[in-house]
This record gives structure tokens, sequence and C-alpha cells, in this order.
């Protein structure tokens, strides 16, 4: 199948909202998806963006039912590792089903490991949820480690209550 | 003793924040897995482009550690962003030396780190912690944090040096 693999620009943020609400939909959590178009715009291509993205793309004569030509995405940005240095984390990787099987999710990451390595990243890390055994199996024939399973790292959250309000809030803080 | 102040790091505070990265990282027997040098985190840190920043802990010269040192604590974090929620702050480390633990220093870092992604806009902070670390567990429960590994099945992967650059040549 043929099919590229580019930057992306300001003009695919509308594509990547569409498969980031298919991505939550498939991991049944799309009523958390709060991210428009508009913020990815504006965090994704201004001055100094909070991620990068990268888009898989078809010739128009493979474009899906709905006409859609941008069938893949990745997000990543560069973090860092108080260990090793310069790190990228893979936030997203997605490929519409019907586009799966035919080594673009495998060229997607490909590009964002290359892109990572270019910037002096030593180290790509990004977390599965434990019962998609199909993205499970493909990461692991990447040659990917569980860094959860081998080492028990949990990756933990602390949410603020509302916007504004300094968290978190313990007894300690409040004396 | 509550006598501390808690500052943003300096060029000057990377031999510091090496010495404590290691000694966390010997604290989670990892200490050999260190291989950041001085120089890395001078240029990653205080470059035209930070890939992290850093608070850190300091005590006046009457209160220095046994060894000598006047800065015993720190938080290295950076922003990161979810597709979901917006940006978020990501702690990469936080550490108190264990001669300056119980006396709110840690609770005075994570309060300012809070501020901090607030002030930034964030909508919370994520780091990860070791599941038999008990201490750091209790710690950051008592404050709010939820275990995402699990309460939603949430699990990290990792693809080092060898790999990635097999993963980037063409078969």
């Amino acid at each position: 199948m043929d099919f590229s693999i580019r930057a992306a620009n300001l003009e695919d943020c509308k594509d990547i909202a569409r498969m980031i609400m298919e991505l939550a939909e498939y991991e049944k959590v799309s009523e958390h998806v709060k991210v428009t178009q508009k913020d990815l715009e504006q965090d994704g291509f201004s001055k100094n963006p909070f991620f990068h993205g990268i888009v898989a793309e078809v010739p128009e004569a493979q474009r899906t039912k709905d006409g859609h030509v941008k069938i893949g995405y990745a997000l990543y940005f560069l973090s860092y590792s108080s260990w090793k240095g310069r790190c990228v984390y893979m936030e997203d990787l997605y490929v519409m089903p019907e586009f799966r099987g035919k080594g673009i999710g495998k060229a997607l990451m490909s590009k964002v490991a290359q892109l990572g390595m270019a910037a002096g990243c030593t180290q790509l890390n990004f977390t599965v949820l434990d019962w998609n055994k199909a993205s499970l199996d493909f990461y692991a024939a990447q040659g990917c480690s569980d860094v959860t399973a081998s080492l028990g790292y949990h990756v933990m959250r602390c949410e603020g209550a509302e916007r504004g309000e300094a968290w978190p809030n313990t007894i300690e803080d409040r004396q | 003793m509550a006598n501390f102040i808690l500052r943003k790091a300096e060029p000057n505070d990377v031999s510091d924040i090496l010495r404590m990265i290691k000694e966390l990282a010997k604290y989670e027997e990892m200490e050999e897995q260190v291989i950041l040098t001085e120089k890395e985190l001078l240029e990653d840190g205080f470059g035209d482009h930070p890939f992290y920043h850093c608070f850190v802990g300091e005590v006046p010269k009457e209160k220095q550690s046994s060894e000598g040192f006047t800065v015993v604590a720190f938080a290295m974090y950076y922003f990161t962003y979810d597709p979901w929620i917006g940006k978020l702050l990501y702690l990469e480390d936080f550490y108190v030396m264990e001669e300056f633990r119980g006396f709110g220093m840690g609770s005075h870092i994570l309060r300012l780190l809070s501020e901090t992604a607030v002030k930034t806009r964030c909508s919370s902070m994520h780091f990860i912690v070791a599941e038999n670390n008990t201490p750091s567990i209790e710690f950051y429960k008592r404050r709010g944090a939820s275990d995402l590994s699990s309460e939603e099945g949430w699990r990290l992967f990792a693809i080092d040096k060898e790999d990635l650059k097999k993963m980037t040549t063409p078969k």
C-alpha cells in the first residue's frame, strides 16, 4: 500500500482532532477529551510548541469512504530522564482500523524515533493500556519493554479540583 | 529545624543536582543506570531551550549536611501534553536528603510545584513511582494522587538506544 509519512502542519489539526477522538473511543474514554482543534493549533504550532505531530497520508485513490486521506498520526514531545538525559515521549500513535497491518504504525513510530535521535534523545517512552492486546503485541514486536512489569513503575496523577486552586490540599498544608 | 529556602536552580547547582540524582537512584537501587553528566545537565537545563526545570532546597551553612552540603533537596520537572486535556506538569525527580526529611521541605516543594502547574495552566501533574516504594506512595496518596497503573491499567514502556537505532534503520 502506498503511503507517506510527514511532519504535521497547522492544516492537519482538523484530521488530528478527528483521529484523537477515534483513538479515545477505541480506548473507551472519549468523554475525557477536552482538547479542541483550536487548542491543538495553538499548543502545537505556536512559537513554543508543547508537542509535535507526524501524519500518515494515502493517495486520493485510497481515501476512506468518508473521504479522508490522512489516516494515521503520532504525537510526541521531548522529555528528560534524570538518569539518561534527553528522551522522546510518544503520547499518541494511531492508524485507522482499515489501514492497519500494512506497516504504517511501524513507519510512524520509526519517524518519531528518528526525529528523537536527531534531537539527541537516547530513549523513547510511552504508555499502553494493559487490556490493549493488539498494541501490546505490536510494541513487543518492535523490541519495547514493559517498565511497569519489569521495574514495577506505576504512573501517578495529582489533579487540581478546579483551575486556580493550588493543590494538593492536606492537613499539613492547612497548618 | 524549619530553616530552609526553596529557589530555582542555577547553573552552579548542577553538581549538587547530579549528586542528589545519584543518591535518589541509589535509594531506588538503580545507581548504575545514571549515565547523565554535569556537562549534559548544564547544557540541557540552562541553554536556549531547556529540556527540564529544577527547584532546589537550601539550608544555611550552620545547618549543612554531615558531608558539608547546603543544597539538600531538588525537584526536576518539565511540561508535557495530553491531547485529551492539554498541558501537564511532569515531575521527573523529587528528593530530600534523608537527614533533612520530616521537616516539611517535601510538602513545600510539592506546593511550589502545584503553584507552578496552576500558574502555567496545567491540568494535572504526572509522575512515576516504583510500586515497592511504600513511603513515597503513601506520601503522594495522602495528597490525593491516584495510581493510574492500578486504577486504569496504564503500563509504562521504554525503548533504549540500541533498539531505537534499529527502529530508524529501514529493513
